[in-house]
């Protein structure tokens, strides 16, 4: 019993984390209808710039989260009006796309391994080892920052699209760019907003993930696949579903060490996957467009 | 009916346009103008290119040659975004309103240009005093809402942006007899009430030669014919092809 509660929470703490990463390459798919396979390599990065901020200058990790967000944010624009722009999109561009920001990726990965070897890396911090007690469990203290910070940039961000103009530009041009166009909205620019965006929440997906994980150039591989099951359990009807995607991830994985020999809990998400995709194309939670 | 009509610039004056989907030629040198204060109907059969006028003229497409004027300012080198802050804007052929969103998110974001954004407000006022039924379903999302609704909606988002020139394309498409005179009673209305200038795109001549001052009649692209709404009623061949009589 004890064990189902430790698990159930860190279950929770980690479906925080999911919930942005998820969210980075979800806003990017729901407006610009494109797989960003390149989300992968910004997480391995800002896990990299994180780690560089704290060994060599000295910078706290959480101290670090405007730095990460501005550098990826102006990564993501550069990505977008440099390269990106000039893919086709959709279903009749998709197969270009993916091959393109898959390369960018792996030119990412392959420059991580010539600057930093293909050694795991890990921020300790004085505060790493500090754990806290929830409901008599004791939880490692940087898994409950990682959590409380990734409901507040959630929230943010609902906050953002439901109640600005900006926002709602956002998402007028994710459901039909057309109309957009006509009412004033300079297409084009908010396709480079939300692609720095996107890449933002990425960067500090990776800045998280390097508080609470050791990483190497090949870290975010497994960080994009669950993004993308995220977003298909989730949909993109809100961040609503995509936090309640987040959930079923992490518990699905928490759970499966229970009943399942430690080698296969890996495949859990895959499973999760194919198994939604099969059942119910649609998401579990709602709609495929950016409401 | 009878418009002073024609001191200074047409409000919209397109001159031998043609435009292009891929290798496929919509457009033929299409010319027709507007002015001031005018409605002029631009009516055809499917496939004419009565939609592809439009989106040219709202910066959706780019015409290859030709030139299209709004108030004697040449709109080639307008980017497309920045036609509605000039005053121009459109009702789409099947209202493309943003589904996801509720009704009161569409009509404000109709004035996200420069010029209307400050008037807010005021826009939703004159939207609701225009179509008070919308007003109850402020907060229901667009893509819920039937066929009449979402035509007002998109007519209202299209006049929250304060257009000098407004542009419908089939606006009665799908919809039932009764809204369909309702829908021209609300141009008939934008016109005569607040003087705005109208082209209307539409299948339903008889319509739209009631509300018009002018028509021009267009085929595989080009126009065929054009004239007063009295000239084009009594033309024989007219009255045969698209009315049926
Ligand atoms: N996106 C497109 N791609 C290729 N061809 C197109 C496209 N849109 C329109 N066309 C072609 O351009 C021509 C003009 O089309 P347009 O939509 O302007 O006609 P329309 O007069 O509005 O017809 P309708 O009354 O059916 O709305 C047609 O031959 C049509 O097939
Ligand atoms: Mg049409």
């Amino acid at each position: 019993m004890e064990e189902v509660v430790r698990l159930g929470i860190s279950a929770v703490l980690l479906a925080g984390l999911y919930s942005v990463m998820a969210y980075g390459l979800g806003l990017i798919y729901g407006v610009l209808r494109i797989v960003n396979l390149a989300h992968a390599g910004v997480i391995m990065a800002a896990a990299y710039v994180t780690w560089l901020l704290h060994s060599r200058l000295g910078i706290d990790p959480y101290l670090a989260i405007p730095v990460i967000l501005v550098v990826f944010f102006i990564f993501g624009v550069l990505l977008y009006k440099g390269v990106v722009r000039f893919l086709p999109r959709g279903a009749a561009g998709g197969v270009q796309s993916l091959l393109l920001l898959f390369g960018i990726w792996l030119v990412m990965r392959n420059g991580a391994y010539l600057l930093f070897s293909g050694n795991d890396r890990a921020i300790r911090t004085e505060y790493s080892t500090h754990s806290i007690s929830i409901f008599g469990t004791s939880v490692a203290q940087s898994r409950v920052v990682v959590f409380v910070i990734a409901v507040l940039t959630l929230a943010a961000l609902h906050l953002f699209l439901t109640r600005t103009y900006t926002g709602k530009a956002i998402r007028a041009v994710a459901q039909n760019p057309d109309s957009g166009t006509i009412v004033g909205v300079n297409v084009e620019r908010f396709y480079a907003l939300t692609f720095g965006i996107g890449t933002s929440l990425g960067g500090l997906a990776g800045l998280l993930l390097a508080t609470i994980f050791a990483f190497n150039p090949t870290s975010g591989a497994v960080e994009l696949l669950k993004s993308f099951v995220v977003v298909v359990l989730g949909g993109l009807g809100s961040v609503v579903g995509i936090a309640l995607g987040a959930l079923v991830l992490a518990f699905a994985e928490s759970y499966a060490i229970l009943i399942l020999p430690s080698y296969l809990t890996a495949a859990v998400s895959f499973v999760l996957l194919v198994v939604v995709l099969v059942l119910r194309p649609g998401g579990l939670f709602g709609q495929r467009v950016l409401a | 009916m009878v418009n002073s009509g024609t001191q200074g610039p047409p409000v919209l004056d397109i001159e031998d346009i043609e435009v292009f989907y891929g290798d496929a030629q919509a457009l033929f040198g299409l010319s027709l103008n507007v002015q001031r204060g005018e409605v002029v109907t631009l009516v055809g059969s499917n496939g004419a290119g009565k939609t592809t006028t439009l989106r040219a003229t709202a910066g959706l497409q780019r015409p290859t040659k030709g030139d299209i004027r709004f108030e004697g300012k040449s709109l080639m080198k307008i980017r497309p975004h920045e036609r509605v802050e000039l005053g121009i804007t459109l009702v789409p052929e099947g209202r493309e309103l943003w589904p996801q969103m509720n009704v009161k998110e569409n009509l404000e974001l109709g004035a996200f240009c420069g010029r209307a954004r400050g008037h807010v407000a005021e826009s939703l006022d004159r939207v609701f005093s225009l179509f008070p039924h919308l007003k109850d379903r402020c907060n229901q999302m667009a893509g819920s809402l039937s066929g009449g609704e979402q035509q007002m909606c998109a007519i209202g988002r299209a006049l929250m942006s304060r257009p000098r020139l407004i542009m419908f394309d089939e606006p009665s498409l799908g919809l039932a007899p009764i809204l369909v005179s309702q829908v021209f009673d609300t141009i008939h209305r934008l016109h005569s009430e607040e003087g705005l200038t109208v082209l209307l795109v539409e299948q339903n001549l008889t319509k739209a030669l009631e509300i018009a001052d002018r028509g021009y009649v267009i085929e595989t692209g080009m126009i065929k014919t054009e004239g007063t709404s009295r000239q084009l009623l009594d033309d024989a061949s007219i009255r045969s092809a698209y009315l049926g009589i």
